[in-house]
């Protein structure tokens, strides 16, 4: 017994000690992020070494803020974002329970398709998209920002798969019931795939806001810009030799929404990675 | 509690979606497309031009100015984009008809824009700005078939940045002290040789580690190609040949510095430019723009370059003196005027053209103005790199997709300076890229 004990505790401790050490060379880069934020930039030109040391400077925040737009540009980020995850959650959730519950001609081959979508690259459809959005009159918009991002065959696919997977006694005692398809969907099925929406939800929502490509051909005019087109705008020819410190609080700044987030949804975060829920 | 959360949030997004921004339109807007950055922490409010310095303060404090003392009631709203992917902003708008009226553009890239811009020849005497005035090397630059597409703003080109302590260490001085600057391929090397005999350091600092870093070592390829009066098009600029004696010649030199352990390896911007400031090389190649940047950090006591810092044109080591050289310009796109605006488009372009002069004394760049020249050559080093309008040269208009070839040409380059691949190989790899460039893939 105590050798059992003993076998464990060492094993306990090496598991401790490599996640330690993952987590020491994962955070480094970040801790460094962070230091050279707080560095002035013509000592960043010489060295990045010596973060720890003095001189510190809130300088390359300030400048940040200086930039009345940059406030702005942040709402534009969260409107896209939040538009864009509540808009993917309802139609990933409808379309998904539609593909695992409900018969229909064709939904083998539809689903077919929807997986298709899957292999097609975001480049490749970037020229039609872009021509098609501007036919509409629709660039320098939220709904252009937010509308092409919906066809998420992902998000379908996973919300399929986690329907699939809750017991079907459930909805049939409800259809005994006289329940209506939607009612069961709202009042049954939907609260017990919160760890899938969670998932989803957190998925499309750094997504949304780290997306650069399509704003950045999409949103053109300053005030339509959103956080991550605006404060690349920022950045000097030579950012990356004599602006290091500003570009380094602007990564800063730009991840600050998403860490609180993840402080805000670490519950459902954690329990939808380990694979927690109300499944089945 | 999940979707009491979310659904007013939804209704929210929805809400701002329909109502979108809105502005007043009292003034003549004319919108000015851009890269240069931005730096309202800086200059916000300032109208100082005298006191600008770097690209993006002399840029935003001159819009600041021209907003504020301009009696035409224009406004100047400045849309301003990252450096990298610029050009392909620029395309979308194009594409989308939400052209600015003014955008920024290297003549590099003019030629493959000639069909989207206006024909400036009319528009610059309308405007009142003289074309008799630009340089030889800005009046080449933004001449497309014989037609001026843009107005000139400067002329930026390549060289060597010199640690003047090391060059004394190493005994590579003249009766002044000023660096020895090698005259042929032989003597560069022997140079760095003896530096690194002397000194422990290698001879050149180059940046060569990120997609950013290709065009530093492009533009030493270009130099040392032309100043062999080579060519990348020697029979038309269908097909390109980097195959002929000129081209190997200028991959060959980045091969002898690179086997000599001569030149620095996997360094990238910062690395380089901090290296060089803490003195881990003698050289520096890099443009017009450093000057400044080193005369200021030679005057700190203690510092690398306290010993002395000066510069030079790209160093000729073959018979024709030439240097790789581009310019930023001014076009106007073609849709981007209305009726309305068109006459307050001129009247900027007529204040930046008279402001020529700051944007080259703080942006560090050779200013575009034949007149200015003599002013110019009075600020600090600049009797150096005077000469270079007039022996600067860059690839052809006709010649599509120049940037892709100076990152192509810069990956090669890098990859006989990190990865150890000869000049044949590059000049191989090269050649098989260019087909693919030229067809547009």
């Amino acid at each position: 017994m105590s050798t059992y004990r003993k076998g464990r505790s060492t094993v306990d401790r090496l598991l401790f000690l490599a996640t330690a050490i993952l987590a020491a060379i994962w955070i480094a880069p970040i801790v460094w992020v962070v230091g050279l934020s707080f560095k002035p930039n013509e000592i960043l030109m010489r060295t990045t070494g010596g973060i720890a040391m003095p001189p510190f400077t809130l300088k390359n925040y300030s400048d940040i803020l200086a930039a009345s737009s940059v406030f702005g540009w942040m709402l534009n980020s969260a409107i896209v974002a939040i538009g864009q995850t509540v808009l993917t959650l309802v139609i990933a959730s409808l379309a998904g329970y539609g593909f695992a519950r409900t018969n229909f001609r064709g939904r083998d081959t539809l689903f077919l398709i929807v997986l298709a979508a899957l292999a097609v690259p975001e480049q490749a459809i970037i020229v039609p998209l872009h021509t098609m959005v501007a036919q509409a009159d629709l660039h320098n918009s939220y709904a252009a920002l937010i509308v092409p991002r919906l066809a998420f065959p992902f998000g379908v696919l996973l919300m399929t798969q986690y329907f699939r997977a809750i017991s079907p006694e459930i909805e049939e005692a409800a259809l005994l019931d006289r329940a209506s398809r939607f009612k069961i969907f709202w009042r049954i099925v939907l609260p017990l795939s919160v760890p899938a929406q969670v998932t989803l939800g957190i998925y499309t929502f750094l997504h949304a806001w780290n997306d650069y490509f399509w704003p950045l051909v999409s949103a053109t005019k300053p005030e339509m810009y959103t956080l991550t087109i605006g404060l690349a705008s920022m950045q000097t020819n030579f950012a990356q030799t004599e602006g290091i410190g500003f570009l380094m609080a602007q990564a800063v700044f730009a991840g600050l929404p998403v860490l609180i987030l993840y402080l805000f949804f670490q519950r459902y975060i954690v329990s939808a990675v380990a694979g927690g829920g109300s499944k089945s | 509690m999940l979707r009491r959360t979310l659904l007013p949030l939804a209704g929210a997004a929805l809400a701002a979606l329909l109502a979108g921004p809105t502005h007043a339109q009292q003034k003549t807007e004319i919108t000015f497309a851009r890269f240069f950055g931005a730096c309202e922490g800086d200059y916000g409010t300032s109208q100082d031009v005298a006191k600008a310095r770097g690209e993006c303060g002399v840029m935003t404090t001159l819009v600041n100015l021209f907003n504020a003392t301009n009696k035409d009631n224009i406004l100047v709203k400045p849309q301003i984009v990252e450096w990298g992917p610029y050009y392909q902003q620029l395309n979308a708008r194009i594409a989308a008809k939400d052209i600015p009226t003014i955008a920024v553009m290297h003549t590099a890239q003019l030629g493959d824009y000639t069909r989207y811009v206006e024909e400036l020849d009319p528009v610059l005497k309308e405007a009142g700005i003289d074309a008799g005035d630009f340089t030889p090397n800005a009046r080449t630059g933004v001449t497309v078939g014989g037609k001026i597409c843009a107005m000139p703003w400067d002329t930026h080109s390549w060289l060597w940045h010199f640690n003047i302590g090391l060059f004394k260490k190493a005994g590579l001085v003249d009766a002044e002290g000023q660096p020895l600057v090698p005259k042929s391929l032989d003597e560069m090397l022997a140079h760095a040789k003896t530096m690194k005999e002397k000194t422990g350091k290698p001879y050149i600092v180059i940046a060569t580690s990120g997609p950013g870093d290709f065009a530093n070592s492009a533009r030493g390829y270009y130099s040392w190609l032309y100043d062999q009066n080579g060519s990348i098009f020697p029979s038309g600029y269908e097909s390109a040949n980097f195959k002929t004696p000129e081209s190997l010649n200028a991959f060959r030199a980045f091969e002898a510095l690179s086997k000599g352990e001569h030149i620095t390896k996997g360094l990238d911007g910062s690395g380089a430019l901090g290296g060089f400031m803490n003195g881990i090389g003698a050289v520096y190649m890099t443009g017009t723009w450093r000057i400044d940047d080193f005369l200021a950090s030679s005057q700190k006591p203690g510092s690398a370059l306290s010993e002395g810092y000066t510069t030079r044109v790209f160093p000729s080591l073959f018979q024709t003196k030439s240097v790789w050289t581009d310019n930023h310009s001014w076009v106007l796109p073609k849709g981007g005027t209305t009726p309305a605006n068109r006459k307050a488009a001129l009247i900027f372009l007529k204040f930046l053209w008279d402001h020529n002069f700051d944007w080259a004394r703080g942006g560090g760049h050779l200013p575009a103005r034949q007149s200015l020249m003599a002013d110019y050559a009075k600020l600090p080093l600049r009797q150096n790199v005077i000469d270079i309008p007039s022996f600067g040269r860059a690839l052809p208009h006709e010649v599509r997709r120049q940037f892709g070839f100076q990152n192509m040409i810069g990956e090669e380059i890098a990859n006989i300076i990190n990865s150890g691949k000869t000049a044949e190989q590059a000049a191989d790899a090269a050649q098989e890229r260019s087909v693919a460039l030229l067809r547009g893939r």
